[in-house]
C-alpha cells in the first residue's frame, strides 16, 4: 500500500503544533520519568493529536497545507487551554 | 504471501511489539488502578510472577500497547494506511486519560505498529493479517496459560529493568 496523503501536510501540522506549543509556555518534554509523568508538552502529546486531528480531517474530505496550519494552531490551543480540563488527571493516587 | 503464515508471522511482530512498548513503559512496575492489582495479586496467588500479573491486569484495565495495536491494525484495514493509525493513536490517548494512564504506552504502540503496517506491506502484508496475529498475541498472553505467561513476563521485566518493586 502507497501513502497517499501529503506528507509535507502533516510535517506542516506537527511543527505548527510543537512550535505554537512551545510559544504557549508547553514544555518540550514531559518531566522524568517520562513514563509516569501527567504533564502536557509540546512533543507528547500536542504534536501525536495535532498529526491525527489531521488525519481525520483528511479522510473528511479537508485537505492541504492551510487546513494542515490550522489544525495546528487549534491543536496546541486545545492542548494548552482546554485538553486537561477534558480529560484531568486522577485527583488521588493511591501511594503503594 | 499465504495469508496463513502471513497471520503467524503478523501475530509473533504484534507480540514482540506490544508487550516490549508495554515493558519498556513500566507495565510491570506498578498497577495504574486497583482492579490490575487485583488481577496480579490473583496470579501470583495460583503460583504466577507479581509483575508479570501486574503487567497483564494493566493491559486488562487501561488501553496499553496491546490495545493501540488491535485499534491501529483494525483503523489501517478500516480507514488506510497511515490515517487510520494516526487516528487511532488519538482515539487511544483519549481513552487512557479516561482510564487514569498518562497514555505513552498505547501512543506508542498505535504508532509502531502503524509503521511497521506500511513498512511490511511492500512485502506483502496486509493489516487484516496484524488484526488476527492481535488478537493471537493477547491470546498468547491472558488466554491460554496466565501464571506460566506471567513468570515469562516477569522474567522480560527483570531484564529491562522494569522488575516490580512491591511484594
Amino acid at each position: 500500500m502507497i501513502i497517499h496523503a501529503n506528507v509535507f501536510s502533516y510535517i506542516i501540522a506537527l511543527g505548527v503544533a510543537l512550535i505554537l506549543g512551545l510559544v504557549l509556555r508547553l514544555p518540550l518534554l514531559p518531566d522524568k520519568p517520562m513514563r509516569d509523568s501527567w504533564t502536557i508538552s509540546a512533543v507528547f502529546p500536542t504534536a501525536v493529536l495535532a498529526i491525527g486531528f489531521y488525519a481525520m480531517l483528511y479522510e473528511l474530505g479537508y485537505q492541504g497545507y492551510i487546513v494542515a496550519l490550522i489544525t495546528g494552531i487549534i491543536t496546541a490551543l486545545f492542548a494548552k487551554f482546554i485538553l486537561e480540563k477534558l480529560v484531568p488527571r486522577p485527583e488521588s493516587e493511591e501511594s503503594p | 504471501m499465504n495469508e496463513i503464515l502471513g497471520i503467524v508471522l503478523a501475530a509473533i511482530i504484534c507480540w514482540f511489539n506490544f508487550v516490549l512498548i508495554d515493558t519498556w513503559m513500566g507495565l510491570p512496575e506498578s498497577p495504574g488502578v486497583k482492579g490490575a492489582e487485583v488481577i496480579g495479586r490473583s496470579v501470583k496467588k495460583r503460583g504466577g510472577d507479581l509483575a508479570g500479573g501486574f503487567f497483564q491486569g494493566n493491559i486488562v484495565c487501561s488501553p496499553d500497547a496491546s490495545a493501540g495495536t488491535l485499534l491501529a491494525s483494525i483503523a489501517c484495514y478500516a480507514i488506510g494506511t497511515p490515517e487510520g493509525g494516526l487516528i487511532a493513536a488519538v482515539l487511544v490517548y483519549f481513552g487512557n486519560r479516561i482510564c487514569a494512564d498518562p497514555g505513552y504506552a498505547g501512543t506508542t504502540g498505535a504508532l509502531s505498529i502503524t509503521v511497521i503496517i506500511y513498512l511490511t506491506s511492500f512485502i506483502g502484508f496486509k493489516p487484516e493479517y496484524f488484526i488476527v496475529g492481535m488478537v493471537l498475541a493477547i491470546l498468547t498472553i491472558q488466554g491460554l496459560y496466565q501464571t506460566g505467561a506471567s513468570r515469562l513476563l516477569g522474567k522480560l521485566a527483570q531484564k529491562m529493568g522494569r522488575y516490580t518493586k512491591l511484594t
